[in-house]
């Protein structure tokens, strides 16, 4: 036994069971885990708060209890998102036309859109668990706008070619525009969804919401944009999600300060 | 040293029945309110007492999580574990709490940065107080040795707490025990070579 299995023992609270004859002997011979885990073992000090505190705490909570009916399971929230997300793609490409589909190869097709519903899964279980408090996250919530935009951005540098086309920006700002707006359109109901949890991060979550409507725009356009070069793609397509992102961050560190100067 | 490992473990059995009290709580049960109150505040106002400097100040965010507990209630899910779910709501209220008196400081103060929480020295040759000990550590790491030695959170409900996964709160005890090691030995040392003098 060594320093770093006392360190484990220490983390998974099996110190606090038994001392092992292992554990006993490691910590005659090591004078700095012997510290350690004497400075550890004094019990944690009472801090109990005075009772005319807990009386104001308790007034507070009674003066305005009434019944709440407890936030929807988490597969009927993640339903929703993904309903809203097929929902408003769908209108989107009813309203543009899927040009896109009768140029890409079957392999772009498969993997772009599998990708993008990949990433919308994600995305929408993570918004799920950051509507409740203490919910398990397996990939950290902050992370993963970026892996996600990144994932795709190497999945399109990799399917597409890149391409030197004229009036670039012309082109890619027909598609941002188009873009943004069914992303916009999305927004709405996704916050609706959203304003039902409790989000304790706002500007973390804005970004992952905002990611999610940007993705609904960017679907749609991978469905009926027929221009497949790359930097297109990246710009005008992979954009749109990343302008989401953005206006959702900036949303939600607004929302942030607002809270923070609405208190005392 | 088992005695008070067994002590800080055993802080976790107060916990029980918690989430029928939540249950009660959601329903409008008039006792529910002072039963959280009164099993939860003690925890809560430990972890806030490693992480901020002033009783008043704990006090306050003690006040606040509640307000926002009550606030945020329909999002406890019945069977689900409470105690993630309140840590994570106090850990977002002195965050809060932590960037408002910064405002307030910056305002007040120009140019004057706020000083990280100093680890005050105990007397030598005595072990030191909890607060003391966690105090010379980084605030994610002090946060995450707090939740786990003060409040009686398992790796998995600090994990929840603090959105992240049981990988990186592993990872941070680690560092912190390792830190901690390194400055009780310090200080012993220190002690020994003053007590020498």
């Amino acid at each position: 036994m060594n320093c770093n299995d006392i360190n484990q023992a220490l983390i998974e609270g099996s110190i606090a069971s038994r001392l092992w004859p292992e554990v006993e002997e490691h910590l005659r011979n090591c004078a700095r885990c012997r510290e350690l885990v004497g400075a550890l073992s004094a019990a944690v000090p009472e801090a109990s708060p005075s009772p005319a505190t807990l009386r104001q705490i308790e007034r507070g909570i009674v003066a305005d209890l009434r019944p709440v009916r407890p936030i929807a399971p988490k597969l009927s929230i993640f339903g929703a998102f993904i309903g809203i997300f097929i929902s408003v793609a769908a209108l989107g490409v009813y309203r543009l036309g899927a040009f896109a589909l009768g140029v890409m190869s079957p392999l772009q097709t498969c993997v772009i859109l599998g990708a993008l519903a990949i990433s919308t899964g994600l995305l929408a279980y993570s918004l799920v668990n950051q509507m409740v408090p203490g919910s398990r996250h397996r990939i950290p919530p902050g992370r993963l706008p970026f892996g996600i935009a990144i994932s795709l951005a190497i999945a399109i540098a990799v399917l597409f070619q890149f391409q030197h086309e004229q009036n670039f920006w012309a082109k890619s700002w027909a598609c941002i525009r188009a873009g943004t707006s069914i992303g916009a359109l999305a927004a709405v109901p996704l916050w609706f969804v959203l304003r039902r949890g409790a989000v304790l991060s706002p500007a973390m979550t804005g970004a992952a919401t905002g990611l999610l409507a940007g993705l609904v725009g960017t679907t749609a356009l991978e469905i009926h944009c027929p221009n497949l070069d790359a930097r297109h793609i990246l710009v005008a397509h992979l954009g749109v999600a990343m302008l989401g992102a953005i206006t959702g961050f900036l949303f939600g560190l607004a929302v942030e300060n607002k809270i923070m100067s609405r208190r005392p | 040293m088992e005695a008070g490992l067994r002590e800080n473990a055993a802080a976790k059995r107060a916990f029980v029945d918690l989430d029928r009290w939540m249950e009660r709580y959601q329903q409008a049960d008039p006792e529910a309110p002072a039963a959280l109150v009164a099993a939860l505040s003690p925890a809560l106002l430990r972890f806030f007492r490693s992480q901020v400097a002033s009783r008043e100040q704990a006090d306050d965010l003690l006040q606040d999580t509640w307000l926002r507990i009550h606030r945020v209630r329909h999002t406890y899910r019945p069977g689900e574990p409470v105690l993630p779910w309140i840590y994570a709501i106090a850990r977002c209220v002195r965050v809060d709490g932590y960037r408002r008196s910064r405002r307030i400081t910056m305002h007040e103060t120009a140019m004057e940065v706020l000083p990280e929480r100093p680890a005050q020295r105990e007397p030598r040759n005595t072990l030191p107080a909890f607060e003391t000990l966690v105090a010379a550590l980084p605030e994610g790491q002090r946060e995450v040795i707090t939740m786990l030695k003060a409040g009686g959170l398992s790796l998995e409900e600090v994990a929840r707490a603090t959105s992240s996964t049981v990988g990186a709160v592993k990872q941070k005890a680690h560092r912190a025990y390792e830190q901690l090691r390194k400055l009780l030995h310090t200080d012993a040392r220190d002690g020994t070579a003053g007590g020498a003098q």
